[in-house]
């Protein structure tokens, strides 16, 4: 008796461990979820007045890149799924192909795609074809939106500006960054140099570094060619220097003497006193080279100070300072306005696009950015967050004072002072004019083709382009 | 009844059967390729651009009409021209002469043969970054090293418009040359002995054996892997947009980036697929020549 009940007991084991493992598994994201739930605070969010369950039900597509700031929302996500009963899926793509993957779903109304981490150089093409939705009835509608606990224009203007066309709103920025100067400030104080207050002083400073024998570099932008990528940084010298992208008829116009003078300006700061190979760098590949000590100073984006300051990769810790763009020859300090926004697929259905509102209302709101940036318990913490009063928030400011000298006075200014909306021209043919002058700009920058007859061959083409033929 | 008619009587049914079993198949491959190609041959004769929406229509012949005036695509057309020819010789003349020299190691030819699949079976992708980064960056990468060491100097290997040129021949070498080598491998290992032999007592030496006997024989092999070669080199993508995506400028454009950057970057959908219909003609033609050198042979 006695061993048939062992031997029952013997063959069962396996077969209800495995049923119990199968239980588990079955109930395991119910009862993650479920007691995840318990112990996510939503309280600031509860606060809102509105329905956060309007949409229950739905699911929200998101695309995004892979980046820091997108990881801790994706992190964070199940805190929202909690709040709304919305499920979120999202789909990583990498930056150099989301822009194609999105347009391809937007003008084919596939509608595969709720919500996307947009370019707001596209958003005048979005707009165009009507592809995504003004969002102003979505912020305007009392049962969609709690203006006053969501506080829209608590967002950084410039960026906010950046999504908007014909004063409609195409987009909200999730997070942005600014251009600024950076610099190794050790060597700096060594020689007694200041940050450069003019384009002159750039040169006058990177001279003064500017020794390759012995592995230092003087100066550095960005060459790789492409909309997003000589293209960044290009346009912020054309308007330094007084260049518009329209004439007074609003003609455009590419080839006028101060952008001549600012491609030269450009060749000349580049070809002197960058590596050799920076002629086909992007941002990475820069910030690379600065965190190995073999930079001593560069213009770019505020966003690479995560990588500047990253113990395991930078020997620069401690030695960088930041300071605004300098002034052109105009006058002007012209930043770039760079944000990833969050539109709404027109093509949805009206439940499906209440949901990825509420999404996005969640994701730009001041407490998915506080949780995503400083009450962040990983690592990695957020140098971007899209709300000017969290930039005056004393817990925000502590946790990334790490990232170096004067970091969040000179990003405060380049985005509230030296921003400027029509740094590039923001027309729908924008993707076409990009490339096209991505292109003549590598083709100058390595010596194929003159800068004059590169601008007015330019002229040529992106007139084409405006054209639509 | 004559008995031809009655065996075409006799296999009617079964002819019926046959064609039934194979319509799925034709039917996916009809709905796959043939209708895609169709629509592309549609749309290469629209104007369809998604930065001017509502300007959409009919234009025949007229974007074809523009490549013929259009720089930089003949620009494109010359480097997929140079691009293919140089690389497929270079891989031909390379891979046979490695095959012909590793069949004469008489003991672990096993460790060629494992490590020419290595770059094979590498995505083109990879290959490119790969080459990009570790390889040709100026001051960093191995190549780059190499030459400094040999007091060649340091050069910019993708920002050089003519040294770029180069690099994405050799990068393209350096992954398909292996397939080459395995192909002539089999192909000579394949070659009856006793005709070398005889060779060998008429005292033949090396060069007229290989002249005269290797090379007729194996004309068929080389024939095809060359088809299969220039294929896939008019059709290279990846490694060249991962390498220099086209630069420095164009100059590195062959035509199927062109059309990429035309459709995806542009957004100007019609005359995109009017430059791809051109790729399409062009490796339909180049197949086309190959195929019926080989018949003749």
């Amino acid at each position: 008796m006695k061993t048939t009940t062992e031997k029952s007991a013997a063959i069962d084991l396996p077969r209800r461990v495995a049923i119990k493992h199968a239980v588990a598994l079955a109930g395991a994201p119910w009862v993650l979820r479920h007691a995840h739930a318990q112990s996510m605070d939503l309280g600031p969010y509860q606060n809102a007045k509105i329905n956060w369950r309007q949409a229950e039900g739905q699911t929200v597509n998101v695309s995004c890149i892979s980046a820091v700031y997108f990881d801790n929302l994706i992190a964070l996500t199940p805190e929202f799924e909690a709040l709304t009963g919305i499920k979120v899926r999202y789909d990583k793509v990498p930056p150099g192909q989301i822009r194609q993957k999105v347009v391809l779903d937007l003008s084919a109304k596939t509608a595969n795609i709720s919500t996307h981490a947009a370019d707001p150089m596209y958003i005048p093409l979005y707009a165009a074809n009507k592809w995504t939705e003004a969002l102003e009835p979505y912020l305007n509608d009392s049962k969609l939106t709690d203006r006053a606990w969501f506080k829209p224009d608590d967002m950084v203007e410039a960026w906010r500006r950046a999504n908007m066309i014909d004063g409609r709103t195409y987009g909200l920025p999730f997070m942005g960054e600014t251009t600024i100067q950076t610099y190794r400030k050790d060597l700096y104080d060594a020689q007694g140099l200041k940050p450069a207050e003019t384009f002159n002083e750039i040169i006058a400073n990177a001279k003064a570094l500017h020794n390759p024998a012995a592995r230092m570099w003087g100066f550095c932008m960005r060459g790789m060619p492409g909309a997003g990528q000589n293209m960044y940084i290009y346009p912020s010298i054309f308007r330094a220097y007084g260049a518009k992208w329209f004439d007074a008829g609003g003609k455009i116009q590419v080839n006028s003497p101060e952008a001549l003078a600012a491609l030269e300006w450009y060749v000349m700061a580049n070809n002197s006193y960058a590596p050799q190979a920076a002629q086909n760098w992007n941002w990475p590949d820069i910030a690379d080279a600065f965190s190995q000590g073999t930079l001593a100073s560069y213009i770019d984006g505020s966003s690479a100070a995560p990588v500047l300051t990253n113990p395991d990769r930078s020997k620069v810790i401690g030695k960088i300072g930041y300071a605004r763009w300098p002034k052109g020859p105009s006058g002007n300090r012209v930043g770039s306005i760079w944000n990833w926004a969050l539109p709404i697929n027109a093509a949805l259905p009206e439940k499906a696009r209440h949901a990825t509102w509420l999404f996005i209302q969640w994701a730009c709101s001041e407490e998915t950015q506080a949780r995503t940036s400083f009450k962040w318990k990983g690592p990695n913490k957020r140098y971007d967050v899209n709300r000017i009063s969290m930039w005056k928030n004393p817990d925000y400011l502590a946790s990334i004072s790490t990232a170096g000298h004067n970091f969040i006075n000179a990003t405060i200014d380049g985005m509230t002072l030296d921003s400027d909306v029509d740094w590039r021209p923001r027309v729908p043919q924008w993707p076409a004019i990009g490339e096209t002058m991505a292109k003549i700009l590598q083709s100058t920058l390595v010596g194929q083709i003159k800068p004059k007859q590169a601008l007015d061959d330019a002229q040529i083409q992106v007139e084409r382009i405006m054209r639509g033929s | 009844m004559k008995p031809a008619e009655r065996l075409a009587f006799a296999e009617r049914p079964e002819r019926r059967f046959a064609l039934a079993m194979a319509a799925p198949g034709v039917l996916v491959l009809i709905v796959t390729t043939t209708l895609p190609l169709l629509y592309l041959i549609w749309q290469s004769m629209h104007n369809i651009n998604l930065a001017m929406p509502g300007m959409d229509r009919f234009m025949g012949l007229e974007n074809y009409e523009r490549m013929w005036g259009d720089e930089r695509f003949w620009a494109a057309f010359g480097f997929t021209l140079i691009y293919t020819g140089s690389t497929v010789a270079m891989q031909l003349v390379i891979g046979l002469a490695m095959a012909l020299l590793i069949l004469r190691i008489p003991r672990a030819q096993w460790v060629f043969r494992i490590a020419a699949i290595l770059p094979i079976v590498l995505a083109p992708v990879v290959v490119g970054l790969f080459w990009r980064s570790l390889m040709l960056t100026p001051d960093f990468g191995i190549v780059d090293f190499a030459s400094r060491s040999l007091g060649l100097g340091s050069h910019n290997w993708l920002g050089d418009p003519v040294l770029a040129r180069v690099s994405v021949i050799v990068i393209h070498t350096w992954q398909w040359t292996p397939f080459v080598f395995l192909y002539m491998l089999a192909a000579i290992a394949a070659l009856p002995s006793d005709l070398f032999e005889a060779a060998r007592i008429d005292r033949a030496n090396a060069w007229r054996r290989f002249r005269y006997i290797t090379l007729p024989l194996i004309r068929p092999a080389i024939i095809v892997v060359v088809i299969l070669r220039m294929t896939v080199a008019l059709s290279a993508f990846a490694a060249i947009y991962a390498a220099t995506g086209g630069g420095p400028g164009t100059v590195t454009e062959i035509i199927n980036l062109y059309a990429y950057r035309v459709s995806f970057a542009e957004l100007s959908l019609g005359y995109g697929a009017a430059v791809a219909v051109v790729l399409l003609a062009l490796t339909m033609l180049v197949a086309a020549l190959l195929f019926r050198v080989r018949r003749e042979a």
